[in-house]
């Protein structure tokens, strides 16, 4: 399970290179969506290692959470893209 | 006991941490604190405090960075105020405003360049422009100057210093006429003050002029 766990941490690691490697806003923006889908379902696969369940709601509610204010967050650059 | 990727998932704090710090550009730096709030709440899942985790999630990730987008995005800008007959004549396809769409390009380069946006402000004539930049309104003025329409067809009037040292050393191909106004609203004599920047531009003009 340890190696599995790992393997996603290296997951993590490939937007993490991206964000430091490319200037455009848009790709930074998609690095910080797949980072962040990533530690939540990091956090769920945790949740259910440790048969926690309060690990997992909190796992649920960043997975939900965190599609909100991304799209919140998109469309402030759109418009600022625009004008 | 701690298992072994506790370590490893800590580890990514600092380096997330240290790719915000060393970002310039702030909308960038804003995203990476949404991936740095990501790891957070991942790390304190990991180490057991579910509750901070959520906390984190939802202020750090999600609050802090939309509220810190509307306030970067509303004070990095230069407002430029400019007459209505300008940007409508500029749809019509004149010479004159042509020019007009040129400068504001230029502008807009030269601003992007210190991570800012040039926001026009249409004003309907000369007087109330000139009240607005007085009122604190808007940061500068841009019209079709009265004298000298062959060389430098524009005036800006610039009420802010920083500003006006950015567009004194930045703005090449200029068709425009800088003019740096004090809160005092006394214009000062800019031509005597930079005639190198006179001379070259008449220069470059020229030399457009009769290839």
């Amino acid at each position: 399970m340890n190696l599995i766990l790992i393997g996603m941490i290296l997951a993590l690691l490939i937007p993490l290179y991206e964000v430091w490697k490319d200037d455009d806003i848009w790709q930074t923006m998609l690095a910080f969506s797949s980072v962040s889908t990533k530690t939540a379902v990091m956090i769920l696969f945790i949740s259910v290692l440790r048969d926690d369940w309060m690990i997992g709601v909190v796992g649920v509610i960043i997975l939900s959470v965190g599609n909100a204010g991304f799209m919140l967050l998109a469309h402030i650059l759109k418009r600022m893209g625009d004008t | 006991m701690i298992d072994s990727y506790v370590y490893v998932i800590t580890a990514l704090l600092p380096l997330v941490s240290c790719m915000l710090i060393f970002q310039v550009n702030p909308y960038h730096a804003l995203v990476i604190r949404g991936i740095l709030g990501a790891v957070t709440a991942l790390t304190y899942t990991v180490l057991g405090a579910a509750d901070v985790a959520l906390t984190e999630a939802l202020v750090g990730t999600l609050l802090a960075v939309v509220l810190y987008t509307v306030a970067v995005r509303s004070s990095m800008v230069l407002r430029l105020g400019v007459l209505k007959s300008a940007i409508a004549g500029g749809e019509a396809g004149d010479p004159q405003p042509v020019s007009f769409k040129q400068l504001t390009t230029d502008l807009q380069t030269v601003f992007s360049n210190h991570h800012m946006r040039v926001e026009l402000v249409p004003y309907p004539n000369r007087e109330e422009l000139h009240q607005a930049l007085v009122d604190k309104e808007i940061h500068a003025t841009c019209h079709s100057s009265e004298t000298c329409t062959d060389h430098q067809p524009y005036d800006i009037t610039i009420r802010l210093p920083r500003l006006y040292d950015i567009l004194r050393a930045e703005l090449a191909s200029s068709t425009a006429h800088l003019t740096y106004m004090s809160s005092s609203d006394s214009v000062s004599a800019h031509s005597s003050i930079h005639p190198s920047i006179h001379s070259s531009v008449h220069s470059s003009e020229s030399e457009e002029a009769h290839p």
